[in-house]
């Protein structure tokens, strides 16, 4: 794709910042398109700080399982001492103390932080999972939708009508003790927390690819009229050449950008499967899980609520911030 | 037919286990004793009674709640016999005169009973309340295609065979029925096919054996009407089940007849009881108590303070407060099928951190640490020695460990405990599961949802250990040990019924028919103290906590008090308002 005109004058004769070679001053700089939206990105400061709080949540998601392998977090052993009476954490703040930074959980006295921290690791491998599943049948379905048009065409698109028409949440609940059983029982997962996120994994993906997959076909209508596909058509190259050599290399933007959009959704779904009683089991921690338990103390223990609530709104915020900062910066013509 | 609890999570919102079937049983008022204030009661005003929940009927011999089976006996529906309205777990479980002339006299060994009525005793229509009444009543427990739901305890011991109930039964079908329970002017006689030890107490409690008079009985669509002979009447004759009624005075009811001090002080001079069948209800009417404005200040509520809510009892709210111990006991079973050393049984009972699950499920306002599967509120309940000597309830990893090494087996051994799922149970559940961790376990959580019983009734399941929680249908051990532990009405190919561990023991059951055969009820509870010391020896079963009951009331209500006859729900029958 041509960047925009302005955009390239305003750029002529300032040493690139992205750490390219530099040119001598005056001479005309010849850009990718990738490079010019890696730098349309780099100037976008909320976008760069969303990303920065993406990558740091990351990061504390891999670590974490290290974290409580040596035993620098402990997200299972219960402090009971340190409740009162009626359960609830000692002191002002939720138990907060050098110890226990972000306070414990009223009842068992968990630290909230190592709960909190380990839960963001499960949370976003279900999400991310669920994800690449959804983005792989999408954009298959989309390519194949797209491409071949005709009576294949129609069919893929009766059948996202009737996935968009699906209940979702009622279908996730509602199968969940057959799913679950089938996923136990014939692919032989074993009982329990797996065999769970298995199924979440499954059904989020199997109902969410149905957005990237117009999305896709869209793009697909367009492409598929240019030049060099229609070329790659005369000289008689094979249809999966066609779809994944020629077309799919072209359609990387969208995909990147419906990627981080659907992420943020996949984390808020997960945490509300495991509010309704689907997903990972206690005492297992993952955002929802912490968040279910965090709710009936809104009264009593705020700040036990209040942290990660506000953190998987943060991590949601961050990750839609991200997903419209990259689209701007790949594909600047987009209206907003 | 005993009453499940059915979530733990009953114990702490404040709906679920309202819901549930329930009977007699109680506990002691702990602390306080129940007075509220200082003031005395007095005679007249209105009391205003929010319930939560709906009723399944009116009808006597289909009521089986056991709030309203205790409520009901005191307003509407005299019988035979009654639990006087003390707070004193010995005095409230001793049936006592209230139709009859005396708690009754047993002969051959326990299978024959007569009771005598009153002279006085009138319905609400001014009738006389006759031997004939009773002996309707008792037969349209059997007519259990028309109603339905009640308890149908007297089908097994009444001598009577194949009769279908007073609607479809042949002369000489009622003939034998009227052989079986026979009258002679005013004394009824029960004859029974095996002894029934315990049967003033279960109809103390149930309305099984209760008048009903024959002319007013419409069949099913006798369902939502009320034929009163208490003090209180309802004000149209109809109980409304999405809105409850307004209850009057009786004008035809005789305090001379009764003993108001003991069984019915029938205070107000109106009873507003009000339905408000919504899931938010129990929280709202709570919500409402804590305000105590307008005419609240007159109320009392069927619904339990939620524990979300317990912080907002503090100051003068705490006054009208009172946290009781409930009819309910929750336990672990273990699967005798899988777990077959005694020793390994053993070392789970010794290493759970008890006082840290109770804690987990919302401290000493939810439960205290049980040391029986009997509930306090149980005739002959005694602590269990294999659970309450050295034992502190803090866990000892240690012995259990020591325990697991003389047993042989490899450590750590794996457990899979299932569980009713909440937020609440999940986090008491991690408080087990660490405690045996501890011990040399290796704990795998099951929380199961909505067909939890059903579950863990299955012979082949796959856990090692399972949650249970029960409450007795009236206030004898005979309505606990043999419904959870005895094989043989349980145990069949396809279910272990509510012997969810599938145990079996051929002492334990001989215990069981000796008190099945008492025709005394001292030796009756005798027997059954040894078989639940034979269950402790075996750790068929390991106690976890009583749960507990939490009652806000309004400002202006005099004497509110629990009782093991009102099952910890609010005595209705000492209830009063200042004017």
């Amino acid at each position: 794709m041509t960047a925009p005109s302005s955009d390239l004058d305003s750029h002529l004769g300032v040493p690139a910042e992205t750490g390219e070679p530099s040119e001598a001053p005056g001479a005309v700089v010849s850009r990718s398109p990738l490079q010019l939206a890696a730098r349309r990105f780099l100037k976008d400061k909320l976008s760069m700080a969303s990303l920065i709080v993406v990558l740091l949540f990351f990061i504390a998601a891999v670590v974490a399982p290290f974290a409580v392998k040596f035993g620098w977090i402990d997200p299972l052993s219960s402090n009971q001492d340190l409740l009162d009476e009626f359960g609830l954490p000692i002191g002002d703040w939720g138990g907060i103390s050098g110890d226990h930074w972000l306070g414990i959980e009223p009842g068992i006295g968990r630290d909230a932080l190592a709960r909190l921290w380990y839960g963001t690791t499960f949370s976003l491998a279900i999400a991310i999972s669920a994800t690449i599943v959804a983005m792989v049948i999408g954009v298959v379905a989309g390519i194949v939708s797209g491409a071949a048009g005709g009576w294949v065409d129609v069919i893929i698109g009766r059948i996202i009508d009737l996935t968009l028409a699906f209940p979702q949440t009622l279908m996730l609940l509602a199968l969940s003790s057959v799913g679950l059983a089938f996923i136990h029982q014939t692919l032989g997962v074993p009982n329990g927390n797996p065999t769970a996120a298995v199924y979440v994994i499954v059904v989020l993906g199997l109902f969410g690819w149905t957005g990237i997959a117009r999305i896709v076909r869209g793009q697909v209508l367009s492409l598929r009229e240019r030049e060099f596909v229609q070329a790659a058509q005369m000289i008689g190259a094979s249809r999966r050449r066609i779809y994944f050599k020629e077309i799919l290399p072209n359609l990387w933007a969208p995909i990147l950008v419906t990627f981080t959009l659907m992420m943020p959704a996949f984390v808020s779904a997960e945490a509300a499967l495991s509010f309704l009683g689907v997903g990972i089991s206690a005492p297992t921690p993952t955002l929802g899980n912490v968040l279910t338990d965090a709710l009936r103390y809104a009264d009593s223990a705020f700040l036990y609520f209040f942290i990660p609530a506000f953190m998987i709104a943060t991590l949601v915020v961050c990750f839609n911030l991200l997903g419209d900062g990259l689209r701007d910066a790949l594909d600047p013509k987009a209206d907003r | 037919m005993g009453m499940k609890l059915r979530k733990a999570l009953a114990v702490a919102s404040a709906s679920v286990l309202g819901l549930s079937l329930a009977a007699c049983g109680g506990g002691d008022s702990d602390g306080s004793g129940g007075g509220s204030g200082d003031v005395e009661g007095t005679k007249g005003g209105t009391l205003y009674y929010l319930q939560h929940f709906p009723f399944e009927a009116s009808d006597p011999q289909r009521i089986y709640y056991g709030v309203q089976l205790a409520n009901w006996r005191r307003v509407f529906y005299r019988g035979l016999l009654a639990f006087p309205m003390s707070e004193d777990a010995e005095v409230g479980t001793t049936p006592v005169p209230d139709l009859a002339t005396d708690t009754g006299t047993s002969s051959e060994g326990g299978k024959v009973w007569k009771f005598t009525l009153k002279d006085g005793v009138k319905w609400e229509d001014g009738s006389d309340i006759t031997c004939e009444d009773v002996q309707y009543g008792t037969s349209r427990v059997f007519a259990n295609d028309v109603i339905i739901g009640g308890p149908n305890y007297t089908l097994s011991y009444i001598d009577v065979k194949d009769y279908p109930g007073p609607y479809k039964a042949t002369p000489e079908q009622q003939a034998a029925f009227e052989d079986a329970v026979s009258c002679d002017g005013k004394t009824i006689t029960f004859r029974f096919n095996k002894p029934w030890a315990d049967f003033p107490q279960a109809i103390a409690g149930m309305m099984m054996t209760d008048p009903y008079k024959k002319s007013f009985d419409e069949g099913e669509k006798s369902q939502w009407k009320v034929l009163s002979n208490g003090p209180y009447k309802i004000e149209g004759g109809k109980w409304d089940k999405n809105k409850g009624a307004t209850l009057v005075r009786n004008d035809q009811y005789d305090p001379a007849t009764d003993d108001p001090e003991q069984l019915r002080l029938a205070l107000p001079d109106k009873i507003e009881w009000q339905i408000d069948p919504s899931d938010t209800a129990g929280e709202l009417f709570n919500d409402r108590l804590i305000k105590d404005a307008g005419n609240d200040q007159y109320a009392i509520t069927t619904a339990r303070v939620a524990p979300p809510q317990f912080p907002q009892i503090t100051g003068a709210v705490e006054d009208r407060y009172e946290s009781v111990l409930s009819p309910y006991n929750s336990y672990l079973v273990p699967n005798h099928k899988k777990i077959t050393d005694v020793n390994v049984r053993k070392a789970l009972a010794v290493s759970l951190n008890l006082n840290g699950y109770v804690k987990a499920l919302g401290g000493e306002r939810v439960g205290e640490p049980g040391e029986t599967i009997v509930n306090p509120g149980v005739s002959g309940a005694q602590d269990n020695p294999a659970f309450s000597e050295d034992n502190d309830n803090n866990g000892d990893p240690e012995a259990a460990k020591a325990l697991l090494a003389e047993a042989g087996v490899k450590t750590p051994y794996p457990i899979k405990l299932a569980y009713q799922k909440s937020p609440t149970t999940d986090k008491a559940m991690a408080i087990v599961k660490e405690s045996w961790d501890a011990a040399g376990f290796k704990v795998t959580l099951e929380g199961l949802s909505d067909t939890y019983y059903d579950v863990i009734a299955q012979p082949d399941k796959d856990v090692d250990v399972m949650w249970a929680g029960w409450g007795a249908d009236w206030p004898s051990m005979m309505t606990v040990l043999p419904p959870l532990f005895d094989s043989r009405p349980n145990v069949s190919s396809t279910t272990c019924g509510n012997d969810y561990g599938c145990y079996q023991n051929d002492e334990f059951e001989a215990l069981i028919d000796k008190a099945a055969n008492s025709s005394d009820i001292e030796e009756q509870v005798g027997f059954l103290q040894e078989a639940d010391k034979v269950l402790g020896e075996q750790y068929a079963y390991i106690p976890l906590e009583v749960s507990k009951f939490n009652w806000l009331r309004g400002s202006k209500v005099t004497g509110f008090a629990t009782t093991p006859a009102s099952s910890a729900y609010p005595e209705i029958g000492l209830i009063g308002v200042q004017n």
